[in-house]
């Protein structure tokens, strides 16, 4: 057999930092290599001119090397019909697809490229050795994706040990109102989820902890977990609030996005896991003064289990797998100017609507405007949330904030126009003589039931513009949002009560930290990259760590637990059997080449 | 009627500077930022999107990108990069080779190397035929008087000829202009009134460019009004005052002190123009067409070796003023004859123009979408190129 390598770029990062010259001088060197091109940035691939290089090389197998190397195949197909020579060998060597990148990105690219040529698949000859595995788990981040892995995991009777950094699980998905596209109500779905983490034998919940450091191999990871101090017994806490009756420090609450105050000794919503309070170390004001001031809290508790001078601790976990399930958070608003989030006091995130539309939120679910308070503690006037507040009229909801944007987030965060849609709905729903303005670029309404329910939205009489909105301004006291009718060719401006900013989704603060602490690559966005792209989206480069949920990538509900799902039975695996797959890395390149010369099917 | 695509329109306006339009994604936040795109001239999007599909016809009827005074805010807020600014730059730079109809200008935009040579030519034609003449009937020691090497009176009538070819040039581009966005738009309601009704606008803008005064930033404005008015100030003079000012010590003072002004307005403002092109400054100013540098280096080259001349005579250096006018004139003569007509220049016609076409366009549409071409239309149907 005589073989063609051709290595072609479809942009100029093509290789992810490998040595194209360098794989190229490799490939030239493997048995029955008879040609290697490099083509230049984007060719423009001409099949009959290819085709008669073919019949001039006499080739029979054509390697096409790069970076989605299956976008120049057509024309390498089409070349080897005319050259009269069997099109199926066409070979794909997917650089970027199986995990090309950093360091020894050229070695990776080489040994891609080589199981191409002998004809064998990548994922097949660098298959890494097995080693025996611990059966418990570590899930890092107590969100719908930690819960849903932790809950599988546990129901397959091994150990999980699952860390949260804040005082409960539940993550975002606590906040929302409700879920598309079936308005569910997401509380209900998730609490009983929550309250099973809770429970659960098999779970060992730690709360208000973050992983310090992991060492180890795949399946025998030692993982240190910091467990901040709670200073409230969570055991014999019952939650009866009279420590946060007496607190006299007012923060904004985290959990109802901004909009709300809790306590420094709080609770962060009432059906938090584990449903004890926890005393907020940097707001707690016997905490900031050493033990001089306060301590009210620890004075008026009934059960006598607040221990304001408590000291955190360090655990030591030995596990086989960790998952790693840390979510997202939302781009900061205030970095568009021209949208005057944190200007206009009406102008909101998505999150902030989703607390204000929440039954349990600080409204009662009522959507009002903010009215001009007096805050008599700090003697100014403050535009907050009163659930006596006059009703929008109108309100305007901007997709692609800050996503699809060169000088934000370059990518789609897949979530917004859905969410957006289901924002129109409860304006509909509470104020159904509100009118209610969308702006879109493009709607991505791709899941099951997502474009059905896009109809439903429209003929619930939401005016849906497509253009991106520009600017939102304030005239003579009434807000007005700008933009571009594109479908008809003009520049609308409405009058509106309220925007909603569909803001997208950034990697979650210190994912940089913990991706070093594993060792496992993030993209460019900041989102931990998966071990291959198609076949293994829940793996990563280091062996017996997973990911799950959007801090691989921005995705819906839906997909996070799917994918959750799929990571707990990759965690059971090497629970049940007592053995797992080493790292990737552990493979060398003459390893991987070796394998894949000896899986060439005879012929 | 079917419209014709150019699938290959997109490459042809690679070298007019237009380079990143297939990144445009339609999201029209461009236009929706332009201070002045508003009904019924919608822009950037708009253009861009005829750009994709290849839709030539229908941009040679575009008065848009004339409307567009390039402060660079779509260009800034564009989440694709794709430079909206700078394409509407570019189509101005296509219009313009469209409009002339000897091709020249379309030769000059696509290559520097033609519109350089064809200036060098000029220039060297333009210094051996004054030489020549000059010899043929003064003598190079004197600048002034009955054996002056080159009389103002001989120049005078020069001047006059070269303007009558340069505006023939012109007016018949523009005239072409004319056709292209009104005459040959079958759709387009007629309405004679709206053009005199409108005809104001003409000297009006030419005079004040108070279009673009509506930008955010006011400096480009002043720096732009300043180069054209320097200009004019400078055609008039040269073109009615030409004796007087080459008369020795007896020039008159208003000559003299509009001349002084107008040699600073053009010196500093092309410096201005350069330096901000070379810093980058803003948006408007990070792309630079070739056509851009020839144009704003000659204006100062040719200001410069004015204002030698002008030194060496008032000396006395007679000889030394000569060779100074020979010089000055060979930079004089390309620079009106090659950049006003066929290149960067056209643009002092093409966009006062533009504006009150538009304006006459939008008046007609408003008549007839009202149904009646007899009634004032109201103020907002009379002024839509207000500022949104």
């Amino acid at each position: 057999m005589r073989i063609g390598v051709y290595i072609c770029r479809a942009s100029a990062e093509t290789g992810g930092g490998a040595n194209l010259e360098s794989v190229g001088h490799y490939a030239a060197n493997l048995p029955q290599v008879e040609v290697v091109r490099s083509l230049g940035l984007l060719p423009r691939l001409d099949p009959e001119a290819l085709a008669d290089e073919i019949v001039a090389s006499d080739l029979d197998r054509i390697v096409i090397a790069g970076d989605s190397p299956g976008f120049f195949k057509p024309a390498f197909t089409r070349a080897m019909a005319l050259a009269l020579r069997a099109p199926e060998e066409v070979r794909l060597a997917s650089f970027r697809e199986h995990g090309v990148s950093g360091d020894g990105a050229t070695e990776r690219a080489k040994a891609i490229t080589a199981c191409a040529v002998f004809g064998v698949p990548f994922t097949l000859a660098a298959r890494p050795k097995d080693t025996k595995w611990t059966a418990a788990a570590l899930v890092i981040g107590g969100g719908i994706a930690g819960i849903q892995a932790a809950l599988e995991i546990a129901d397959g009777g091994k150990k999980v040990y699952l860390v949260e950094r804040t005082g409960t699980i539940g993550g975002h998905m606590a906040m929302f109102d409700k879920t598309f596209p079936t308005l569910d109500c997401a509380a209900c779905i998730l609490t009983p989820k929550m309250v099973a983490v809770g429970q659960h034998e098999m779970i060992d919940l730690l709360s208000y902890s973050e992983v310090e450091s992991i060492s180890g191999v795949p399946g025998s990871y030692r993982a240190t977990v910091l467990r901040h101090a709670r200073r409230v017994d969570e055991d014999a806490c019952v939650a009866c609030g009279i420590c946060s009756d007496v607190c006299p420090v007012r923060v904004p609450s985290e959990f109802d996005a901004g909009i709300a105050e809790r306590k420094a000794v709080y609770i962060p919503f009432p059906q938090a896991v584990p449903n004890a309070y926890l005393v907020d170390e940097a707001s707690c004001t016997y905490v900031q003064t050493n033990g001089q001031k306060c301590g009210a809290c620890a004075k008026k508790c009934p059960k006598e289990c607040i221990d304001l001078d408590a000291r955190g601790d360090v655990l030591q976990l030995e596990v086989g797998s960790v998952i790693v399930a840390t979510g997202y958070e939302v781009l900061d608003a205030s970095s568009l100017d021209r949208y005057g989030y944190g200007v206009h006091p009406n102008v909101l995130t998505a999150l902030e609507f989703e607390r204000l539309t929440n039954a349990s939120g600080p409204t009662g679910g009522h959507i009002v405007t903010k009215s001009l308070k007096h805050n008599k503690r700090k003697k100014v006037d403050e535009w907050v949330f009163d659930p006596e507040g006059a009703s929008p009229k109108s309100v305007a909801i901007i997709h692609c904030v800050g996503s699809r944007d060169t000088n934000h987030n370059a990518y789609c965060s897949r979530v917004c126009c859905m969410y957006s849609l289901k924002f129109a709905h409860l304006v509909k729903e509470k104020l159904p003589d509100a009118a209610c303005y969308e702006f879109y670029i493009d709607m991505r309404a791709f899941g099951k039931g997502y474009e059905a329910f896009f109809e439903r939205i429209q003929d619930e009489g939401t005016f849906i513009v497509r253009g991106r909105s520009a600017t939102v301004t304030e005239r003579d006291g009434q807000m007005m949002v700008k933009g571009e009718d594109i479908l008809s060719d003009s520049v609308v401006e409405f009058p509106v009560d309220m925007v909603l900013l569909a803001v997208g989704l950034v990697p979650a603060d210190r994912s940089d930290e913990l991706a070093r602490m594993l060792g496992i690559p993030r993209d460019d966005y900041g989102w931990f990259t998966e071990a291959d792209y198609n076949g293994d989206p829940t793996g990563t480069e280091r062996g017996g760590v997973f990911v799950a949920g959007v801090c691989q990538g921005p995705k819906d509900i839906p997909d996070t637990v799917a994918q959750a799902s799929a990571v707990a039975a990759r965690a059971l695996e090497g629970a049940m059997t007592g053995r797992g797959l080493q790292s990737l890395a552990s493979l060398s390149l003459s390893d991987i080449e070796a394998r894949a010369k000896s899986l060439v099917p005879a012929s | 009627m079917a419209i014709r695509a150019n699938p290959k329109l997109i490459e042809e306006l690679e070298p007019y500077g237009a380079e990143d339009v297939m990144k445009c994604y339609h999201c029209g936040n461009c236009s929706a930022v332009c201070p002045f795109s508003a009904d019924p001239y919608v822009f950037p999007r708009k253009p861009m999107r005829y750009l994709q599909m290849g839709l030539e016809e229908k941009l040679e009827g575009q008065l848009d990108p004339w409307l567009c005074y390039y402060c660079g805010e779509c260009s800034d807020q564009c989440p694709r990069d794709a430079e909206p600014g700078e394409t509407m730059m570019s189509l101005r730079r296509w219009l313009t080779s469209r409009y002339d109809w000897t091709g020249i200008s379309r030769l000059f935009y696509r290559s520097w190397r033609w519109e350089l040579l064809a200036i060098l030519l000029v220039a060297v034609i333009t210094a051996v035929a004054f030489t020549l003449f000059g010899m043929s009937q003064g003598s190079l020691s004197d600048y002034d008087g009955p054996n002056a090497f080159l009389p103002s009176s001989a120049i005078h009538i020069f001047d006059w000829v070269l303007a009558a070819v340069l505006l023939a040039f012109l007016l018949s581009n523009a005239a072409r202009m004319w056709w292209f966005t009104m005459g040959r738009d079958k759709d387009l309601p007629k309405s004679p009134g709206s053009y005199i009704s409108s005809a104001w606008m003409l000297p009006a803008h030419f005079l004040t460019q108070m279009r673009y005064s509506q930008c955010e930033h006011k400096g480009p404005w002043v720096t732009h009004l300043a180069l054209m008015l320097s200009y004019c100030v400078m055609l008039v003079l040269i073109m009615f005052f030409l004796a007087e000012m080459a008369s020795g010590p007896s020039v008159d003072w208003r000559v003299h002190v509009l001349g002084y002004l107008a040699t600073a307005g053009l010196v500093v403002s092309s410096i201005l123009f350069l330096r901000n092109r070379m810093k980058k400054s803003a948006a408007q100013y990070r792309h630079s067409h070739e056509s851009d540098w020839i144009f704003l280096s000659l204006i100062l080259a040719v200001a410069l070796t004015g204002i030698l001349q002008h030194i060496l005579h008032r000396t006395g250096l007679d000889a030394a003023a000569n060779v100074t006018y020979i010089v000055h004139l060979a930079l004089v003569v390309p620079m009106l004859a090659l950049e006003v007509p066929f290149s960067k220049w056209s643009h002092l016609a093409y966009r006062p123009l533009a504006i009150y076409l538009a304006q006459v366009r939008a008046t007609a549409l408003a008549r007839a979408r009202r149904g009646d071409g007899k009634q004032q239309p109201s103020a907002e149907q009379a002024a839509p190129l207000r500022t949104a």
